[in-house]
């Protein structure tokens, strides 16, 4: 047996001049929670789409649990839970009827989806809702419902796609928090967003996908040291005019930098060497007069590193086409 | 419990028994037909000649108005597909452990329970005017085979169409387009012997037609001399029309 729930290789999508998925190489080991991570219209749904067998590629190949996407789907699917980005629900029925009509559809017996729908009402928040319909409810409160569905039934391999679109805070947590339970007990987990502190709290693997290619995929703490490979240096002025950015864009070893937009924001310099630039940040300031109020160098966040990858690889992949 | 069954109880309960305002409707309708305009025709239309016997104009009327019930009734089958693909329900579905054909099957199967049971609630209630009929074995084969062979072609044609549509303001507008010359180029309202010969034409190339006159031979042992023919004609559209529905399912976007 393979210690791959998901081996995908050269993956491509075509829609006559548009690529959505471009060669996408990668594996997903068994029981870990896989983020696939890009910016809107990176490929990230074609790419659940083709494994779950709903898209038949137009090259390359991949195995889910073993089996091949397009001529073993049959095997495939009974075997997999999927949450797509699409709302979904039976309109008519109500929150319990949802989740009952969804188990029975997966031949959960009777007794079981009882035990469930109580487990899942409380761990969602529905409880209070269990007798509305679908129409009724908050657009989060469908969002709730269209995940707890899943959990409905046993699956070895869940899909979500960017699962917590719609959610709250607290809901959002509890929802990440229930898929890092469930992977504990060894449900491997595909998981789409584009919200990076998500993949950074959830993820044990991510993938980077910007315009259908795959940019880095590592653990989130190696994509950091090797794609971000800087450091962020935040600086807060009493008195900040548009003259000490523009200075400090100018000295050498700034690879990026972010000007305020509201007067209290910190300007943030992404640099390779924090320590040898920080003596000609505070000469800047006293050459223009202008008093520091904060000054401290932080690791980039996972945000940082999107950002600046997806830019980067944006900018170069400009070039190349013009 | 099979797959099958499993997606048939999804579509009894999900879909047809939560539209029960819709339900109650194809059940009313079809009593107002009978019961007001077919007794209000009948003060001007004597017992007229079908097939081989002398019927009265209401009890001409009746199946008709059941196999028109059913084909309404039919309808509902693209109108769950429209919704399951509108709130993502339908790709919900597949990406489980059903197949294509499986959904299919369990849309048509749901409706032609639903027929059946709206046949059988119509007949029980119009059954004053039944009285003194007698239905043979053979009579209730021709019966049964209408109201499948009828819930089947025009299921499978309205889940062909939904296939196609983006709003169900276009999916009705279509079916009303559809569904009104149907209803009256066909042997539902009137016995084609003495129609106009161009009507009559189109009417015998008409499914509605030989699943009226399906009835008709099962409920009222009125023949008429096309009868073979009409019911071969429709197992076959009904089968082609299953076909194209199944084919149709396949470009379906996800």
């Amino acid at each position: 047996m393979s210690e791959y729930s998901i081996d995908a290789s050269e993956l491509t999508m075509r829609y006559s001049s548009l690529v959505a998925v471009d060669h996408v190489s990668f594996k997903v080991l068994k029981g870990e929670i896989f983020g696939f991570l890009g910016p809107n219209g990176a490929g990230k749904t074609t790419t659940i789409k083709i494994l779950t067998t709903l898209l038949r590629p137009t090259g390359g190949s991949a195995t889910v649990l073993g089996y091949d996407v397009v001529s073993e789907g049959g095997k495939i699917r009974p075997r997999i839970g999927v949450v797509q980005q699409e709302q979904s629900y039976e309109y008519a029925l109500s929150v319990e009827g949802n989740l009952d009509v969804y188990g029975l559809l997966w031949d959960v017996p009777k007794l079981e989806r009882k035990k469930r729908i109580e487990l899942l009402l409380d761990k969602f928040g529905l409880r209070a809702a269990r007798k509305t319909a679908p129409p009724e409810l908050s657009m989060g409160q469908r969002r709730r419902l269209q995940v707890a569905r899943e959990f409905m039934h046993d699956s070895e391999l869940m899909f979500l796609d960017e699962p917590t679109t719609g959610l709250d805070p607290q809901a959002r947590r509890v929802t990440l928090d229930f898929v890092r339970e469930k992977a504990r007990n060894g449900v491997t987990v595909f998981f789409t967003t584009h919200i990076m502190e998500e993949a950074e709290y959830v993820c044990d693997r991510i993938a980077i996908i910007d315009r259908g290619r795959i940019l880095a995929l590592d653990t989130v703490k190696n994509v950091k040291q090797k794609f971000g490979g800087v450091s962020v240096i935040h600086v807060r002025f009493a008195d900040y005019n548009d003259d000490v950015c523009r200075r400090l864009q100018s000295l050498s070893g700034v690879q990026r930098i972010v000007c305020p937009q509201e007067k209290d924001e910190p300007l943030k310099l992404f640099v390779k060497d924090a320590n040898a630039l920080l003596p000609e940040i505070i000469e800047a300031a006293a050459t223009l007069r202008l008093r520091i109020t904060e000054l401290r160098v932080e690791e980039p966040s996972l945000d940082d590193v999107f950002i600046q990858m997806i830019n980067s690889k944006g900018e170069s992949h400009d070039e190349q086409l013009s | 419990m099979n797959s099958f069954l499993r997606l048939l109880y999804r579509d009894l309960k999900a879909g047809l028994w939560s539209t029960k305002s819709m339900m109650i409707v194809q059940l009313v309708s079809p009593l107002i037909f009978i019961f007001v305009a077919g007794f209000g025709y009948a003060s001007l239309i004597p017992p007229m000649t079908a097939g081989n016997r002398q019927v009265s104009y209401v009890l001409y009327l009746a199946p008709g108005v059941v196999v028109m019930q059913i084909m309404f009734a039919a309808s509902m089958a693209g109108a769950m597909l429209w919704m399951d693909k509108r709130l993502a329900m339908f790709a919900q579905i597949i990406v489980g452990p059903f197949s294509r054909w499986q959904y299919i099957l369990s849309k048509l199967v749901s409706i032609m329970l639903q027929g059946m049971l709206n046949a059988f609630i119509v007949f029980a209630i119009a059954s004053p005017l039944l009285v003194g009929l007698k239905v043979s074995f053979e009579g209730i084969c021709y019966i049964a085979g209408s109201l499948l062979l009828g819930s089947m072609f025009f299921g499978s044609l309205t889940l062909a169409i939904s296939v196609f549509i983006k709003s169900n303001e276009a999916f009705n507008a279509i079916l009303n387009v559809l569904f009104t010359p149907l209803m009256f180029l066909s042997s539902v309202y009137y016995p084609l012997e003495n129609a106009p010969l161009i009507i009559r034409a189109v009417s015998l190339a008409n499914p509605l037609t030989y699943a009226a006159d399906m009835l008709r031979a099962g409920l009222l042992q009125v023949y008429v001399p096309l009868l073979p023919a009409e019911i071969v004609a429709l197992i076959a559209e009904s089968l082609i029309a299953f076909t194209v529905a199944t084919v149709a399912f396949r470009r379906i976007k996800l």
